[in-house]
């Protein structure tokens, strides 16, 4: 036990473990992540398995990464707890120096002969150095005054603080891995979803696409309300970027689509022989319309979105958006089939009717439309407070380390014919420079005084 | 005048102050270096002027295209350089940070770079893309400061080691411990912007504050290796080659990031 405790006091291991993560890291954004088996076939052949069973192909959510985190986060607390106790005396216990060769050994030093009394040279000091900002404490011994001077202390626990804020983060990270939910909720104007797990349902009461002029999108916006025992309790509107937080959930923006089993065409019916002829007919598929002035119906018998010839020649849609929209229409008389064929909205000319004869009739796909729907992500995620609570430690604690350093002086007077003998010496790790000007001023300052 | 005249104008000036900073590379005279550090001021407000103007044209914070944030990148990279100036006055450096932006101002101007402003897609309308864009651009402008004196080091020590004078003026020791200062005042900015804010921000616009997404991984990554130099050198009391190594290791890190993420791996992140 206490053998593991010194390994991982020591920060070559830390600096091994950080090796590792970072490796690990790379090596997950060299593999895609959570693809299909086929997928990793395809790319890796034999090796696809073996990722696998490595858990390579799920790197960040793998059990041997996690254990790297929680050898990681057991690393942070002993390196921390075992440095503690020291910063903390050194905080608490300010430290003297009694010996003149002490100071003389220090990083930033130097000495004085100061035409003063003791009594007026330690009051004098201790003004220059309130001055500056440093607290001093002092001890006082017959002809001699020992000061420790110092600012900023607070600076040391800084790389704690960044500690205990990282631990905080992973901390979340387990509480949102292990009690996070999210899910998809897919709403369309008027209705009313209930939301997995939680006592209330959401109804979407309007959504709307704002686009610029160009014609691209703005933004998405879906107007909600938050339904509990049947009544509407919150009426709220989000958009990207702009979610509603309600009982514990947060709802977000995340997508859109349109219902194409429930779409409404516009046909243009035309007449070849005669240019002036031109109906409009507004249908639904597997409606049937008469087209007027002729003894035929025409019925839409399927639409597709997105026209594509599958690998088996077989008509389907590519995806979701309308981007080559195309209506397979009949035309009847009675039960008999006069024609049939694809009509393209973004291709008129490449219409091509199947008759038994030649039909006077050619149709044109003039505009689709579907019902909207919107897609909200619903997210409960109780690890996420934790994350700023950390988030905050953590920049706390880099603020302390790095712009916030520590800097100490210690200094002997010692009482000699009436004059005073000044001995000093500094010392400030975290800013060397910006100390020793300020170290050289303060004894230019006092050195000034006659 | 318009944005890109400024922009251009702007151009001039750093390539100005990177020839002036190289002559003094050469002459060691005071003065050159001094105008340079005036140029490169200059240079930084007509920049400025050119990403307001920008702003107002557009409407929205100028990094939503490799082109404005690869002009954003070298607007902080002036800015830190001359921070870094001001702090410690290296004037040696001066002359390779120019040209390194006067390499990304000249990247951002090619016809590759599609300049037009182009309404912003709803995921990127927030105040959460002033913040962390610019917090982690400047953040990692420092990061590129510790690169060149990294590889200053770099060549200064094997110069020494030869017997040699540095070559640049600046000890081996002095640029070892200013690349150590930069990152210290990156490290905090860089893991604000591109860790913190990112964080709020996904949670906001995606719902999740971390999705191992590819661009995430990779900040985390170059956390991971400041850390490391970080580390190494506060608490086992690295120096000299080695932390320069990792220096210059973390900057290729916080590169890849930025460009190779964009092009090589596909993710959540595919706006620039």
């Amino acid at each position: 036990m206490r053998s593991l405790y010194r390994f991982f006091t020591s920060v070559k291991v830390a600096i091994v473990l950080l090796i590792l993560l970072i490796a690990a890291s790379i090596l997950g954004t060299l593999i895609p992540q959570q693809r299909t088996h086929a997928e990793y076939l395809a790319r890796y052949g034999q090796l696809a398995g073996l990722f696998e069973g490595l858990q390579l192909t799920r790197l960040y959510h793998s059990l041997w990464f996690i254990v790297l985190l929680v050898l990681f986060a057991l690393n942070i607390i002993v390196c921390t707890l075992a440095r503690l106790s020291a910063k903390l005396h050194r905080a608490f216990r300010p430290r003297f120096e009694t010996e003149a060769r002490h100071l003389q050994a220090m990083r930033v030093k130097d000495k004085a002969r100061l035409p003063l009394s003791l009594g007026e040279a330690r009051t004098l000091v201790v003004r220059e150095l309130a001055r500056r900002r440093y607290r001093a404490r002092l001890i006082e011994a017959p002809g001699r005054v020992f000061i420790s001077a110092r600012k900023r202390i607070s600076g040391i626990f800084g790389s704690d603080v960044v500690h205990l804020g990282l631990l905080v983060i992973l901390g979340g990270g387990i509480v949102s891995g292990l009690a996070g939910r999210r899910g998809d909720l897919t709403l369309r104007e008027n209705q009313t979803v209930a939301v997995p797990g939680a006592a209330f349902a959401l109804r979407l009461d309007k959504f709307s696409t704002d686009l610029y002029p160009d014609g691209s999108v703005k933004d998405w916006k879906s107007r909600l309300s938050v339904i509990e025992d049947g009544r509407s309790v919150l009426e709220r509107t989000i958009e990207v970027n702009h979610p509603l937080s309600y009982g514990g959930y947060i709802f977000y923006q995340s997508g859109y689509g349109w219902d194409w089993d429930n779409p409404s065409l516009e046909l243009l019916v035309k007449k070849k022989s005669d240019p002036a002829y031109l109906k409009d007919l507004r249908l639904h598929p597997g409606e049937k319309a008469p087209v007027e002035g002729e003894d035929i119906e025409v019925m839409v018998a399927r639409f597709i979105p997105d026209f594509v010839l599958d690998e088996k020649n077989q008509p389907s849609s590519r995806s979701p958006q309308p981007n080559n929209p195309a209506a397979f229409i009949e035309g009847k008389r009675g039960t008999e089939t006069v024609f049939s064929g694809w009509v393209f909205a973004k291709f008129p000319d490449f219409t091509r009717l199947h008759s038994a004869k030649e039909t006077d009739l050619s149709f044109e796909l003039k505009d689709v439309k579907a019902p909207e729907y919107s897609v909200i992500q619903s997210a409960r995620d109780p690890g996420a407070l934790w994350i700023w609570i950390g988030s905050t430690l953590l920049m706390a604690g880099l603020f302390l380390a790095f712009y916030w350093p520590t800097r100490e002086i210690r200094l002997i007077l010692g009482e000699n014919q009436g004059k005073t003998e000044l001995e000093a010496g500094g010392l400030s790790t975290k800013s060397p420079e910006e100390f020793k000007s300020e170290f050289e001023s303060l004894m230019s300052g006092l050195r000034k005084i006659r | 005048m318009s944005e890109s005249t400024f922009f251009t104008l702007a151009f001039i000036v750093y390539f100005l102050a990177a020839l002036s900073y190289l002559a003094y590379l050469f002459s060691r005279k005071e003065g050159r270096a001094v105008l340079g550090l005036r140029l490169a001021f200059a240079g930084l407000l007509l920049h400025t002027l050119a990403l307001v103007m920008r702003t107002v044209q557009s409407g929205h914070a100028p990094f939503t295209n490799m082109y404005e944030s690869l002009s954003f990148l070298a607007w902080s990279s002036v800015f830190a350089f001359i921070i870094v100036e001001w702090k410690f006055r290296l004037r040696r450096p001066g002359a390779y940070v120019l040209l390194i932006v006067v390499a990304l101002m000249a990247l951002a101007s090619s016809p590759l770079m599609p300049k037009d402003a182009t309404p912003l897609v709803p995921a990127l309308q927030s105040y959460w893309l002033w913040l962390h864009v610019s917090v982690t651009l400047l953040g990692e402008a420092f990061f590129a400061i510790a690169f060149v004196t990294s590889i200053m080091f770099l060549i200064a020590q094997s110069r020494e080691k030869k017997g040699r004078a540095s070559g640049s003026g600046l000890s081996a020791d002095r640029l070892d411990s200013i690349s150590y200062r930069t990152i210290a005042i990156g490290f905090p900015l860089f893991t604000l912007g591109g860790l913190v804010f990112g964080m709020v921000w996904a949670y906001k616009a995606w719902g999740s504050y971390w999705s191992w997404d590819p661009k995430e991984v990779w900040s985390l990554i170059t956390w991971f290796v400041f850390a490391l130099y970080l580390h190494t050198r506060i608490v086992m009391g690295w120096k000299g080659r080695r932390s320069a190594v990792i220096a210059v290791i973390g900057f290729l890190a916080a590169l890849f990031t930025y460009f190779g993420v964009n092009y090589l791996l596909a993710g959540l992140h595919s706006y620039a």
